[in-house]
């Protein structure tokens, strides 16, 4: 398996530079339009997409008056949020509540940087990949908590408890769910773990079905899909929120430009769980006839309309019961996964 | 009508012997006897209220303290307790416990039905009758900074009132930081996202569980009971009952009024209009009851889900009905005393078919619920077992309609204290027993199939109603002046409960005093009871599977 060429190297040598400085501008460029790819996505699934899809559950029309499809109202409304005025409560614990709303997008962000996008565009691809994209969507927690914190309100400080313990209930049995793919894989490597699900599991009537790890382990794939929807806190996971409890949760104080920032970071966070499924799973970008990235982004946003779809027809649980099934239930199963998964793959290999 | 005839005097034979009957129980505790149209009255002293209520209670098997209301006379305060049976609901008895002009203080009712806590409380805040040993008696409507009390005949409704936020105490004043140790005090609304309207619930949580809450009402006070009074009987008041339970439950409301006005001033209803109003309450309690289940699910769900779209989707159908009928969509004003406004819309074949379209969907839409919702199993987890409301505790607030059919109590007054036309269809009264969120969701999706019912019925009869026959105004003097001094109490099956209304007159063409008894004041006050030591999410649910209207509990 040879190692692919990341983004930033087939820029610097498209612009001829070598070196650190080959690195440095190579890796700025990329990381700039890895953002920008992820900000588009995000800017189409929120003030469009979404409201598309919700409306459809609920036999509704929704935006429709400006451009194709009502597209355009993404402009409008990206400047009625971003002109929107900013409230600061009194008694918030500044350094902290201004700090939290730019964390918690950016480590999602932070995150794609070791995902596999398909043609070649990936930021960075180093040997603990796997391990860097779940310890950069982690310091979202971190965020959450000190938003939660710093706002000086009683619904977001419950919505940070919430959201912490949700977080530390749902992030092992995702990692440790993810560990069983690593063992199938034999490395945290992203591109590596995306080249072994090529290979070809059987061929039924001259069509090949490759080794895609939901088709190999589809438990694991349920496991990992479940978490995944506990740890971006979707129905019926919405604990930290939970709108009719809570009012909002950690985010009940902030509005304009850093109500934007949370909700960017709630969006790219679903779009990187998706991306994480995608490339344990689903074969990263592996696909027929389209090219990578194309089956890549299909993926990542199948994974969100399968987070609306449950938003829109699964009803929340109750915190405790939530909790419930984190400790009891995800968290062996998941070590029972685990354990299968390596004596199976000991015993075959 | 002849059926209709002959029931007052039957029931005026009964009430007779009923009143000696009740006299001789109550012995020495009356001080004289009042005629009431709709049951026999009780005069007794004011230290005497909680032994007649416990004699009545025990002995007689009055369990059910529909309502209490206050009033002023010249000399006199007086408060009625309205009593009657969840098992027998026409078997009523008012207790009435003058009190004196100086010093009104009355003994309170509270410990015999808890329910009068809040009765008394609005009692005391309107009216300004003081009830001893209250637990806690604080003004329930009005901010407890109002000067006077508005029902009072001496009140000066010119004087400014000032409310200033300074003046309130500061919620946050309670929080227990620090000595207490580990409780919260949270404000949950009155601008929150589950509180169903302008409601002030004050939460003191242990972490997520609610360890005492006290539901905070008043913001929507609008004077109902006062606007009322002024109004004229035959035209003036009518518009006001859409207003109070206004989410789609207009013509119920109406029909309320209409029927204690008139059984005041004995007018009697044909038939045909009769029947014209079973269906439009019918229709309205549909609609009513899609909101309820929308607005549950939605705070079970979270946010504007799916299941909250297909219960306003299939509203909207209803409410297309009830517009071309009474050419509203929500302030019907289509009942007059005596029958209703106009006929059914021209041309009425079309009418009919809009209907049984709606009904021949029915079912596959209730199937749609049933599959999204009750079969659940998230759902299920989340209500079956959460917010119990014991059958007894719920008759002791005085807990009706769906609320208190979830708790098992086989009460309706359709059935039990027939009017309209309901006592001549076929149709069930549905009752579960399961005392959870669960049976009063159960209730009310069931229920709809029992209107559903009713209303096919309606159509069939007004198909073939002869088209000379179609009588839909009785003779009703253009001012009605009922006599000096008659009082009644009677209520209706509104889509939330018992909505019932009490009317002195005084010998002119305006109520003396009107009382509107709300289901949903009643029924919110059993929220303490079925969310202390749940969590936070039980007890919205809870409180979204009470069905409260904001409008209605204040008035």
């Amino acid at each position: 398996m040879s190692l692919q060429v990341t983004l930033p190297d087939t820029i610097s040598g498209l612009l001829g530079l070598e070196g650190v400085l080959g690195d440095v501008v190579g890796g700025l460029i990329g990381a700039f339009i890895i953002a920008n790819i992820m900000l588009i996505t995000t800017a189409i699934a929120g003030p469009w997409a979404k409201r598309k899809i919700t409306a459809a559950f609920g036999d509704r029309i929704a935006v429709n008056r400006i451009g194709p499809f009502g597209l355009l109202v993404i402009i409008p409304d990206a400047v009625r949020l971003m002109s929107k005025e900013l409230i600061v409560p009194e008694g918030v614990d500044r350094p902290a509540w201004d700090i939290a709303p730019m964390i918690i997008p950016f480590s999602a962000l932070l995150g794609f940087a070791v995902i596999p996008m398909g043609n070649g565009i990936q930021l960075a691809d180093p040997e603990t990949g796997l391990a860097f994209a779940f310890a950069a969507a982690s310091i979202a927690s971190l965020g959450l908590v000190m938003s939660g914190y710093a706002s000086n309100n009683k619904f977001s400080l419950i919505g940070a408890l919430r959201a912490v313990a949700a977080n530390i209930a749902y992030e092992i049995p995702l990692v440790i769910t993810a560990a069983s793919v690593v063992i199938f894989a034999g490395s945290l490597r992203m591109s590596e773990i995306v080249a072994v699900q090529a290979e070809p599991l059987l061929t039924v009537a001259g069509v090949s079905i490759p080794t895609w790890f939901a088709f190999v382990n589809p438990f694991a794939f349920a496991l990992f899909i479940i978490a995944n929807l506990a740890e971006i806190g979707r129905n019926p996971f919405d604990i930290p929120e939970a709108p009719t409890e809570i009012v909002a949760g950690y985010q009940t104080e902030y509005s304009s430009i850093y109500f934007v920032l949370i909700y960017l970071g709630e969006f790219i966070h679903i779009f990187l769980g998706g991306a994480i499924a995608a490339t344990l799973f689903l074969g990263g970008p592996a696909g027929p006839v389209l090219p990578g990235f194309v089956w890549f982004t299909i993926k990542i946003w199948a994974f969100f309309l399968f987070t609306q779809w449950a938003r829109s027809a699964v009803p929340r649980l109750r915190v405790d019961q939530f909790l419930e099934i984190g400790w009891k239930g995800m968290l062996v199963l998941s070590f029972a996964n685990l354990v299968l998964t390596a004596i199976i793959v000991g015993v075959i290999a | 009508m002849s059926v209709e005839e002959q029931e007052p005097q039957e029931d005026a034979v009964q009430e007779r012997s009923r009143g000696d009957e009740l006299a001789d129980l109550l012995g020495d505790l009356v001080i004289s006897r009042e005629e009431h149209l709709n049951a026999p009255g009780f005069v007794i002293r004011p230290d005497q209220v909680q032994e007649t209520l416990f004699k009545l209670r025990d002995e007689a098997g009055f369990d059910h303290l529909s309502c209490v209301t206050a009033q002023e006379y010249e000399d006199r305060y007086e408060s009625i307790y309205h009593l009657t049976k969840y098992d027998e609901r026409t078997d009523e008895v008012s207790i009435v416990v003058p009190t004196s002009k100086d010093d009104p203080v009355s003994q309170t009712a509270e410990p015999v039905f808890r329910t009068a806590d809040w009765h008394e409380r609005e009692a005391y805040d309107l009216v300004g009758i003081r009830y001893e040993d209250h637990p806690d008696l604080r003004r329930i409507l009005l901010p407890e900074t109002w000067q006077g009390h508005p029902l009072g005949l001496d009140y000066d409704q010119d004087r400014p009132q000032i409310a200033t936020l300074t003046e309130h105490a500061n919620p946050l004043a309670q929080d227990s930081r620090g000595d207490e140790g580990n409780t919260m005090f949270i404000n949950i609304g009155p601008h929150h996202p589950a509180t169903h309207g302008v409601l002030h619930v004050e939460t003191v949580v242990d972490g997520e569980q609610v360890v005492d809450l006290d539901p905070d009402i008043g913001y929507l006070h609008r004077s109902e009971e006062q606007m009322c009074q002024m109004g004229t009987y035959r035209h003036q008041i009518m518009p006001y009952p859409d207003r109070w339970d206004y989410i789609s439950a207009g013509l119920l409301n109406e029909w309320a009024y209409a029927r204690t006005a008139e059984d005041l001033a004995d007018i009697e209803v044909p038939e045909y209009a009769q029947i014209i109003r079973t269906m439009g309450a019918e229709l309205c309690r549909i609609a009513s009851h899609m909101i309820a289940l929308g607005t549950f699910a939605l705070d079970v769900y979270g946010d504007f889900t799916a299941i909250f779209m297909y219960a306003m989707r299939d509203r909207e159908i209803v409410q297309n009905i009830l517009e071309d009928l009474t050419g509203q969509r929500m302030m019907f004003n289509y009942f007059r005393l005596g029958g209703v406004v106009w006929d059914l819309p021209e041309p009425r074949e079309e009418f009919f078919e809009k209907i049984r379209d709606f009904i021949d969907d029915l079912p596959e839409a209730l199937e749609e619920y049933h599959d999204m919702i009750t079969s659940n199993e998230i759902l299920q987890a989340r209500t079956v077992g959460t917010g119990v409301l014991p059958p007894e505790v719920a008759k002791s607030y005085g807990a009706t309609g769906p609320v208190a059919r979830g708790s098992g109590i086989d009460y309706d007054l359709r059935r039990d204290d027939p009017y309209g036309y309901y006592d001549k269809l076929d149709w069930d009264v549905v009752v579960e027993d399961g005392c959870d969120n669960f049976s009063r969701l159960l209730v009310r999706m069931r229920e709809v199939e029992e209107s559903a019912k009713i209303i096919q019925q309606c159509v069939d009869l007004l198909e073939d109603w002869p088209e000379d026959e179609r009588n839909i105004q009785a003779n009703v003097p253009r001012t009605l002046k009922p006599d000096e001094d008659t009082e009644i109490y009677r209520a209706v099956e509104g889509a939330k409960g018992e909505l019932g209304i009490y009317i002195r007159a005084d010998g002119t063409d305006k109520p003396a005093r009107f009382k509107i008894r709300s289901p949903c004041f009643s029924n919110l006050q059993t929220l303490p009871e079925m969310s202390e030591g749940e969590y936070i999410p039980d007890m919205i649910a809870s409180l979204g599977s009470l069905d409260i209207v904001l409008g209605e509990v204040d008035r």
